[in-house]
């Protein structure tokens, strides 16, 4: 198809689509449709249809995996405005290549999370309208919907825009289909000294400005838990620093995996350097030990003294039905941590090693942030009712896939429609 | 303005659970919700076992978790002491049900109208009951209450939202007891206002030692138990709750 | 140059301002939920000023950006 829209001399894959993308993007949209599929179950028939049942005489757990997944989502989404902050506050100029990507990141997570949750409540309808009308600041949900939802995603969305509009200006340009919608992203940017420097001030000023905000909304996103005094394995003050550290690893972990892709996928072996991938996997390292810290001082805790409620708890977790799934998750972060702390020392950087550690630290967040979510409604009850029980049904699998799936579909068409790397200074398009 | 408690003497217990069947006729709860609840306990090993039987109600706490969690104000304190979940305004979160220490709350997670234990519709039950009139409800269930008139009795009104037991706000409205405490056979449940010192619950925490459930946890529950003890960490359920949706 | 910083500056003020003031004042009150004035917001939508109050914030950057700029095709 020789349209305009194929036009090579356009930056990093822009408007270039090949037979792969399509059929990437086909398999996605199946994805996609299935999720839409299930959900719509769900909405007919109700939440009968997830493995989720009530606690105390049901014997279920009414949070499941899609908790666990809004968890995880918000999860990933701080990593990528951090490290695009820090690309600003630290002047970390080499890591500026995969700062767009890193916000990109953020913005379509923190919708998934959004999406997660209006997946998990009863009256989804109810929610849009009651949640910005009612809101109560004293439920610690007020911060998740208000602080992350809202502020933090309009403030990652800003970012994004503000950041973009020197490669809007150069793709405005370009004689393309979607001219319109890189002028009024440009916003008669010119790329004069002058200018350059008042963007380089506000973005400093913004990426200062994000990231309290982001360890506020991360924070109250621990403090859901944390604050749960009749919730055994719940109730602790090391919840809201340990879900930023792991939304650190897991975000982190997720750049490198994406890095690594786009590296191959656009061939852009310059701009993502080795170099690149060295900072980013030796702030894993850091990240990943901080977490273990976390796990090995809460495991500590919980086998030296707990009472009886979180001993019976930590023994589902640690030796009984979520003993797999806390084990796996430990060893694939302990392994991670191995594979960086090596190359770190050794000063030898591998892309590939990175990406497996990357990889496994996502796997490790999802299993612990199941690990955090369940056994503490099936197993932590303070009044005698019994064990519980909680198995995924196929709508939750296949919801949570389907977001999965919209998320990195959102990712693919936006770097079919904007380069995904800034042009470099000099204003040349690569 | 009242303060309502209950107090339940578990010496007179003896775990019928007629309090259970009351609730759930009362307020037309769905299939596997049980408002008021009822253990049957055991404690020890055979011969040396111990029996003991708890009813567990809404404890209408007085710093209660769910209140201070629901993200809308869907569950709220009123100034007579019920905890109660407006159905209008409830989004269906589950934050309450988590977060509550006693396990009191239940979500609907079908229709309800799918949850009954009878399938009304089928011709055979028809026939059966000689084409009896579907589940009769309460129409009061519907209807809104208290000064703030926010509709919050009854079960069965929608799915995806979570609904406990209200101490029968429709009841106390009128000036009635609760369902549970009306049909109890032994007289073990006792409702009434703390605010009025010659009201039998008022009497009997004034003279007779009285304990709450969880009360470490800080929750200041307003349900009072006489007699028995707080079950200990081995007591457990004669026989798993098979009850499931 | 100077309007630009102003009308940021003022916006940001905006912003913070409408985020504490309805925080603090117009969404439901916080403390122990000893009835239902507890459970309301004080102001209905309260929590939706709260959101426009973080809004202003960032869109400040926004303003400071854009304002008093050249636009190429002469808009």
């Amino acid at each position: 198809m020789a349209t305009r829209l194929e036009s090579k001399t356009l930056p990093y894959g822009v408007g270039h689509l090949t037979v792969a993308w399509y059929v990437v993007t086909a398999f996605l949209l199946a994805i996609l449709a299935l999720g839409l599929y299930a959900y719509s179950r769900q909405l007919g028939e109700g939440e009968i249809v997830t493995g989720m049942r009530d606690i105390g005489t049901m014997g279920g757990a009414p949070w499941g995996i899609y908790i666990a997944f809004v968890v995880y989502f918000v999860g990933v989404s701080f990593a990528g405005i951090t490290i695009a902050g820090m690309v600003r506050l630290l002047n970390l100029e080499h890591l500026r290549p995969i700062a767009r990507m890193a916000e990109l990141l953020t913005v379509i997570t923190l919708v998934l999370g959004a999406f997660s949750i209006l997946a998990d409540v009863g009256q989804p309808l109810r929610a849009l309208i009651n949640l910005p009308r009612y809101a109560r600041p004293m439920s610690p949900f007020f911060g998740t919907f208000t602080l992350v939802i809202a502020g933090y995603l309009f403030a990652s969305l800003v970012y994004l825009y503000l950041a973009g509009r020197r490669d809007a200006a150069i793709m405005a340009r370009q004689d393309t289909r979607f001219g319109w919608l890189y002028r009024l992203w440009a916003a008669g940017y010119t790329d004069t000294p002058e200018e350059r420097e008042r963007h380089r001030r506000t973005t400093f000023w913004l990426a200062l400005g994000i990231l309290p905000l982001l360890l506020t909304a991360h924070s109250t996103l621990g403090f859901v838990f944390g604050l749960q005094a009749g919730r055994p394995g719940w109730f602790s003050a090391l919840q809201a620093p340990a879900f930023v550290v792991l939304a650190g690893v897991s975000g982190t972990g997720l750049m490198i995996v994406i890095a690594a892709i786009l590296r191959r996928a656009l061939g852009a072996t310059r701009e993502l350097s080795i170099g690149v991938f060295r900072w980013l996997s030796n702030f894993l390292m850091v990240l990943t030990a901080a977490y273990l810290y976390f796990m090995v001082v809460e495991w500590l805790v919980s086998v030296y003294a707990a009472p009886s409620a979180e001993a019976r708890v930590a023994a589902a977790v640690f030796r009984g039905d979520y003993a797999w799934i806390y084990w796996l998750s430990a060893v694939a972060l302990v392994a991670s941590f191995v594979i960086l702390f090596v190359q770190y020392a050794a000063r030898n950087h591998n892309l590939a090693l990175a990406v497996i550690a990357g990889l496994l630290v996502n796997l490790a967040a999802i299993g612990k942030r199941y690990e955090i979510v369940i056994p503490s409604q099936t197993h932590g009850t303070l009044l005698p009712y019994g064990e519980g029980l909680y198995r995924p049904s196929w709508v939750e699998y296949s919801v949570i896939l389907g977001l999965i799936a919209l998320g990195v579909l959102l990712y693919m068409l936006f770097m079919k429609v904007f380069p995904i790397i800034e042009a470099p200074e000099s204003g040349e398009v690569a | 303005m009242a303060r309502y408690a209950m107090v339940i003497d578990l010496d007179r217990c003896v775990g019928c659970r007629a309090c259970m069947e009351a609730c759930k006729v009362e307020n037309n709860t769905p299939e596997a919700a049980f408002w008021m609840y009822v253990f049957r306990l055991e404690e020890g090993e055979f011969p040396n076992t111990k029996l003991s039987f708890l009813p567990r109600p809404c404890m209408h706490c007085d710093n209660p978790p769910c209140v201070k969690v629901c993200p809308v104000g869907a569950r709220y304190k009123r100034v007579d002491g019920l905890v109660a979940t407006d159905w209008d305004r409830c989004i269906g979160c589950r934050f309450c049900e988590v977060s509550c220490p006693y396990g009191v709350n239940y979500f609907n997670w079908k229709s309800p109208k799918m949850n009954y234990y009878l399938e009304w519709g089928d011709p055979t039950v028809q026939q059966a009951t000689n084409g009896a009139i579907p589940p009769y409800k309460n129409p009061d269930l519907d209807r809104a209450y208290g000064p703030e008139q926010r509709r919050i009795a009854g079960s069965g009104h929608l799915k995806g939202i979570i609904e406990k037991c209200t101490f029968c706000a429709h009841r106390v409205e009128v000036g009635l007891d609760p369902a549970c405490v009306v049909n109890c056979p032994a007289f073990a449940l006792i409702f009434g206002d703390l605010d009025d010192p010659e009201s039998e619950v008022s009497r009997l925490i004034r003279e007779k030692r009285t304990w709450r459930l969880l009360e470490e946890h800080g929750t200041e529950p307003r349900v009072y138990y006489v007699g028995g003890a707080p079950p200990s960490t081995e007591a457990h359920q004669i026989e798993a709750v098979k009850a499931r949706v | 140059m100077q309007t630009r910083t102003v009308v940021a500056l003022a916006v940001l003020t905006a912003g913070v301002a409408l985020g504490l003031v309805s925080y603090f004042f117009l969404a439901a009150p916080l403390g122990r939920p000893t009835d239902e004035s507890f459970s309301n917001p004080r102001v209905p939508f309260a929590a939706a000023l709260f959101i426009g109050g973080i809004v202003l914030v960032f869109a400040s950057a926004v303003c400071y950006e854009l304002i008093g700029v050249r636009r190429e095709d002469g808009a």
